[in-house]
């Protein structure tokens, strides 16, 4: 059991992480969320956060936020080097549909101000 | 030699010299050279909406037919009308199997020259070479004289197989061997007859546009025309990146 159960958490962190269409999330919602960050992941086809969140209630809940391939954000002044392990940022962000913890985002707000968002250059 | 033949010719060659000039300047405007990175850009659309305080745009554009099918959206034959609306019943469920996208896979063309992240040209006397950043496509367009053979025709791409000529300042292209299953427009399916036309110009410095018809006798009921625009980009943005979509697909944790 222990065995079926580790291959569906390995099939369903691939399904998160894999290319995917965009109708996995809600796009006339948006989830403003502050948080730490706990991994940066500089990967194609889409970058990932993943956000600690305080959920008020004394524990922590865990966001996997995705963004736009890092061709994109890097014309955008983003980089391998935007976020490290215990930064504070915050993050818009469509959820999903089927209201797991994980989202596309918009923008991300750095503890300094700073707004990262993801346009292609015209 | 008296004086006034000696002018005379030298007014002769000073008037071939003209005309020499005259066409080199033709010749260069006639052939332009398309060398270069390019990002798509909508010349109709307004300024772009200020951005940081307010609130954010909307982050993700979602193609799965919930809105219906657009006016603008290719005059499909009953029978692929029929494979468009089971492709929305499935995407709209979740399900990624049609999109392209979602499976690293090209668009095909024509959907390819949406060119969403980019592209860089490459050009020479005899030949066009794309490079599209999203899933790391790739198109050549032949300007040797060269056209498809019957094994090419037997292997359709994703690209397809295009040939092109210069008439005046514009490329004229016809691209044919397209695969069955890519999409007309990201969401429409055509059939083995797809052939797609492109006129291909600068509209001002810098701006290219590539005016594309699909004919289809299978799938189509009438041409299917679109018109895209790109802007030459300038350092730093003139540089892609690689893609590799297939990255993804090792990111278990």
């Amino acid at each position: 059991m222990k065995t079926v159960s580790a291959i569906a958490a390995a099939l369903a962190a691939m399904s998160a992480f894999a290319h995917h269409s965009n109708s996995a999330f809600d796009p006339d919602k948006v989830v403003v969320l502050k948080g730490t960050v706990t991994e940066w992941r500089w990967t194609n086809p889409h970058v990932w956060i993943i956000l600690s969140v305080d959920d008020g209630n004394g524990s922590k809940t865990v966001w996997e936020i995705e963004g736009r391939p890092p061709g994109i954000l890097a014309r955008n002044g983003w980089s391998k080097n935007t976020f490290k392990q215990g930064d504070v940022i915050t993050v818009d962000f469509s959820p999903a549909r089927d209201g797991s913890h994980t989202g596309l985002s918009s923008r991300v707000t750095l503890a300094d101000g700073t707004v990262l968002t993801q346009a292609t250059p015209q | 030699m008296s004086k006034t033949t000696a002018l005379f010719g030298l007014a002769l060659g000073g008037l071939a010299s003209v005309a020499t000039l005259t066409l080199g300047a033709q010749q260069t405007a006639a052939r332009p050279d398309f060398t270069g990175v390019y990002y798509p850009f909508n010349p109709d659309a307004g300024p772009a909406p200020s951005r940081g305080a307010g609130t954010p745009p909307r982050p993700v554009a979602v193609i799965d037919g919930r809105a219906g099918r657009p006016a603008t959206a290719p005059k499909l034959a009953p029978e692929y009308l029929a494979k468009w609306d089971a492709m929305r019943e499935s995407r709209m469920a979740g399900n990624s199997e049609s999109d392209p996208n979602a499976n690293c896979l090209s668009a095909g063309m024509p959907g390819m020259m949406s060119m969403g992240y980019g592209m860089e040209l490459q050009q020479t006397a005899d030949k066009i070479t794309m490079y599209g950043e999203l899933n790391d496509v790739y198109r050549r367009i032949f300007l040797d004289g060269r056209v498809p053979t019957q094994r090419t025709l037997d292997d359709p791409t994703f690209a397809g197989y295009s040939v092109g000529h210069w008439e005046g300042d514009t490329l004229v292209v016809n691209t044919v061997a397209i695969r069955e299953d890519t999409l007309l427009d990201l969401f429409s399916p055509h059939s083995d007859q797809l052939s797609v036309q492109e006129r291909i110009r600068f509209t001002a410095p810098g701006v290219l546009e590539d005016r594309l018809t699909a004919t289809d006798p299978k799938a189509l009921l009438e041409p299917f025309t679109q018109v895209r625009t790109y802007r030459k980009a300038s350092p730093p943005n003139d540089e892609l990146r690689e893609f590799s979509c297939a990255e993804g697909l090792l990111s278990v944790k």
